[in-house]
């Protein structure tokens, strides 16, 4: 009865549980089973995270360092180690990529991921999520809970419903029903105060808020609050995922089935990704300005090399740079788990200023590489925006540039020699 | 020690030795110049422990054998001042009388055995040629070479002998000008040398132009000594791989351009006046016996010149850094230059004399 969005989307809230204080439990096994409280207890100091075993005994986050201290004296308190989490949490993000170019972060532990595209290659979203969990917990030891929604708010309120280690799949059209029950205190940004005015006006559950209808709501709490409780109530959030990359680069990785160890493999994978890289660009009408190369060493040694360019959509242009940072990259004797190349610093494609900035060049190739650009690059534009016109009709895989690859990898476009 | 000799030709001596007394160090036993009289003559020496310079004087009396270390800096002004064709040194333990003309001036040195000792040069191959030709291909060179030391940009100059000929190649990875020479003995000694910019620059000033002197220079593995007349000067090589430069010479050209350089300089230094303070930039548009150069700034205006050229090929435009060729241009002997060209993104090769070729990358995207 209530509208669905057109094409639902399938959204993830990933929330690593107790994060902090999990790691410190997986770095130092004499704090396993303990209540472990991260933060100081001196005066002005407050907690960051709790683990399972101090929540017990009432410890929660930003809950000041000595009342924690009251509540649970046997609590063992620990310096945060920031470094370490945000190392963590670059791990925990790669797994993330591997399944879209969606994320948003919220924090070091907490994430949205948009795979509404991703569905196709990877399944639908307890699949993937189900994947998230586990490769998560094989690459940092650590328990990530999952909540799988049609939208933002409800995947959220899933995540945190069953933890510890937990995944909540809400089917599209149960949003409601899954969020009837739920106290108020589980609508975003309702707080005691709210929560006070909402229970004066007889709202005692979402059940009740859901039974409003959006005039009453508005005319009940004005259009700010009430709209924002008749959208959350009823699962409508349609906030998208906003991939803060997206935004400042376009990028595309794959991970290998088997790893590579031939470099005509590897650059022939490096074509590929700046084929994909080159086209997505140029849809999006931006050109890069720097361009980077990410390179893996099972079973997780990731390097990453990025260089400054004149701004650029060309595939060429891209898999050369790719390749020199390759070079600088590989020493040829690990074998390659997984290859990115991405275009960041955008600029918009027509954009004067972005390219007419007078420049000093060099004589000497390896500083720069417009330099060597001559005049042929018209004829190059031209020979990609008829590759484009062709892709646009028959497809991605229709033509390609020359050159020798085999796609080893289940996550790419599939091989067309 | 003591000594009478022609002050004209102390001063000289210890001005050559001195350029390579550092002007700061944190070693002050540096600052002197070391001067010990044996039966033949006198013999000053100085180093900065990358380079080291000596030079003999024999049209000098000897009284009586020893060594002194004299201040560099004061014992340059004495002489410089002093007015008397001779002048007498005479050392008691570290100090040091100077008389000359009526004047007696006492300098007080420090203990000669601290000095660094004159290190063994190792003999290594060597080529030889009129001096004053040597000074004329580190002019031409000396000037494009880096300021400071980056990845393409050496500070110092290569000195490459090969196939019965030597080449001065320096570049600050921008511009590249090279100075040949065609080596008059036959054995075919072959090395390749990167010379630190001071130690040139040093020699520079000890030689004369258009002196017929030879000039010997000795490469070894870490070291090469120019010794010419009276004088040796020693220097550490740098350790760098120096760019190919062969590479980036420029094999063809789509429009040449036959210039007086006279007319060139003049105009360039007009036009270049309005370029704009934070990318010096001229245009050059070749056309038709035409050269055209302009310049442009939003702050200060515009400079439009044009100056007659023969031209032949497709023409066209290409903009350069203006300070890069005036620099070359003030090396250059010719009535008449040469510059090659292609697109506006190919480097420019200007020719400025028989064997003193210029490479200039353009500034692109204007």
């Amino acid at each position: 009865m209530w509208p669905v969005a057109s094409a639902p989307r399938t959204i993830l809230h990933a929330d690593m549980d107790a994060f902090y204080a999990a790691v410190e439990q997986r770095d130092r096994p004499e704090l396993r089973g303990k209540p472990v409280i991260i933060g100081g207890y001196g005066p002005r100091q407050v907690v960051s995270t709790a683990s399972y075993e101090a929540r017990k005994f009432g410890v929660h986050s930003a809950m000041p360092g000595r009342r924690a201290r009251q509540l649970c004296p046997e609590g063992i308190f620990v310096t945060p180690r920031m470094e370490v989490y945000a190392a963590i949490s670059g791990q925990i993000h790669e797994v993330f990529e591997q399944f879209t170019d969606q994320v948003e972060p919220l924090s070091l532990d907490e994430a949205f991921l948009d795979v509404t595209g991703s569905r196709a290659l990877f399944g639908d979203g307890r699949t993937i999520a189900e994947r998230i969990r586990r490769d998560v917990l094989e690459r940092t030891e650590l328990c990530v809970s999952v909540g799988v929604a049609t939208s933002k708010y409800v995947a959220k309120v899933a995540s945190d419903v069953d933890k510890p280690d937990g995944l909540v799949v809400v089917e599209p059209g149960t949003e409601r029903e899954f969020l009837a029950d739920l106290p108020l205190s589980r609508l975003w940004g309702v707080g005691p105060t709210t929560c006070a005015t909402l229970e004066r006006a007889g709202l005692r559950s979402i059940k009740d808020v859901q039974s409003r209808s959006r005039e009453q709501l508005v005319e009940g709490f004005g259009s700010n609050l009430g709209e924002h409780l008749f959208v959350l109530a009823n699962g409508l959030d349609e906030r998208p995922v906003i991939s803060e990359r997206a935004a400042k680069s376009i990028g595309h990785e794959m991970t290998f089935a088997e790893d590579l160890c031939e470099v005509d493999d590897i650059k022939g994978i490096l074509l590929q990704l700046a084929e994909m890289v080159g086209r997505r660009l140029r849809r999006a009408e931006q050109r890069a300005t720097v361009i980077r190369l990410k390179l893996r060493h099972p079973p997780f040694e990731t390097k990453s090399r990025q260089k400054k360019v004149a701004a650029t959509a060309d595939d060429l242009e891209l898999y050369r740079v790719a390749t020199a940072l390759l070079e600088s990259a590989w020493d040829m004797r690990k074998p390659v788990r997984l290859l990115g190349v991405t275009g960041a610093d955008l600029v918009s494609a027509d954009a004067p200023a972005a390219i007419v900035k007078p420049k000093q060049q060099s004589l000497f190739v390896a500083e720069e590489p417009a330099a060597e650009l001559s005049a042929n690059q018209q004829q190059r534009d031209k020979l990609l925006q008829a590759m484009d016109a062709i892709r646009d009709r028959h497809g991605e895989d229709a033509v390609r540039h020359a050159g020798k690859r085999r796609a080893t990898n289940p996550w790419g476009p599939q091989d067309q020699e | 020690m003591k000594i009478l000799c022609d002050r004209a030709a102390l001063l000289e001596a210890v001005s050559v030795v001195s350029s390579v007394v550092p002007s700061k160090t944190t070693k002050p036993i540096l600052k002197n110049v070391l001067l010990r009289a044996d039966s033949e003559g006198i013999g000053l020496f100085a180093t900065d422990l990358e380079m080291a310079a000596k030079v003999r004087l024999d049209s000098v009396k000897v009284s009586k054998e020893g060594t002194v270390l004299l201040p560099a800096k004061e014992t340059s002004a004495l002489l410089r001042e002093l007015s008397d064709p001779t002048v007498t040194l005479e050392s008691t333990d570290l100090r040091c009388r100077i008389e000359s003309g009526g004047g007696s001036f006492v300098l007080l040195g420090e203990d000669p055995e601290q000095y660094p000792a004159e290190a063994t040069v190792v003999s290594g191959k060597r080529l030889e040629m009129p001096s004053g030709v040597f000074l004329r291909m580190i002019q031409e060179t000396m000037f494009a070479a880096a300021r400071e030391e980056t990845r393409y940009a050496i500070n110092g100059v290569l000195v490459d002998a090969g196939a019965g000929c030597v080449r001065l190649v320096a570049t600050d990875g921008r511009r590249l000008a090279i100075s040949y020479e065609n080596l008059q003995t036959d054995d075919d000694v072959q090395f390749k040398a990167v010379v630190p910019l001071r130690a040139l620059n040093t020699l520079a000033r000890a030689l004369t132009e258009g002196s017929k002197e030879e000039i010997i220079i000795e490469v070894g593995e870490k070291q090469v000594v120019f010794t010419t007349g009276q004088t040796q000067l020693v220097s550490q090589l740098l350790d760098t791989r120096f760019p190919d430069y062969e590479g980036v010479m420029p094999k063809s050209a789509d429009t040449t351009v036959e210039i007086q350089k006279a007319l060139l300089e003049g105009a360039l230094r007009r036009a270049a006046i309005l370029c704009a303070a934070e990318m010096r930039m001229v245009k050059f548009e070749v056309g038709d016996n035409t050269l055209r150069m302009i310049a442009e700034s939003s702050a200060r205006g515009r400079a439009d010149v044009s100056i007659d050229a023969v031209v032949k090929g497709a023409g066209g435009s290409i903009n350069f850094n203006p300070d890069y060729i005036l620099e070359a241009l003030r090396q250059c002997d010719l009535d008449e230059i040469r510059l090659d060209m292609s697109d506006d993104s190919m480097p420019a090769k200007f020719t400025l004399g028989e064997s003193f070729t210029y490479v200039v990358m353009p500034i692109s995207g204007a």
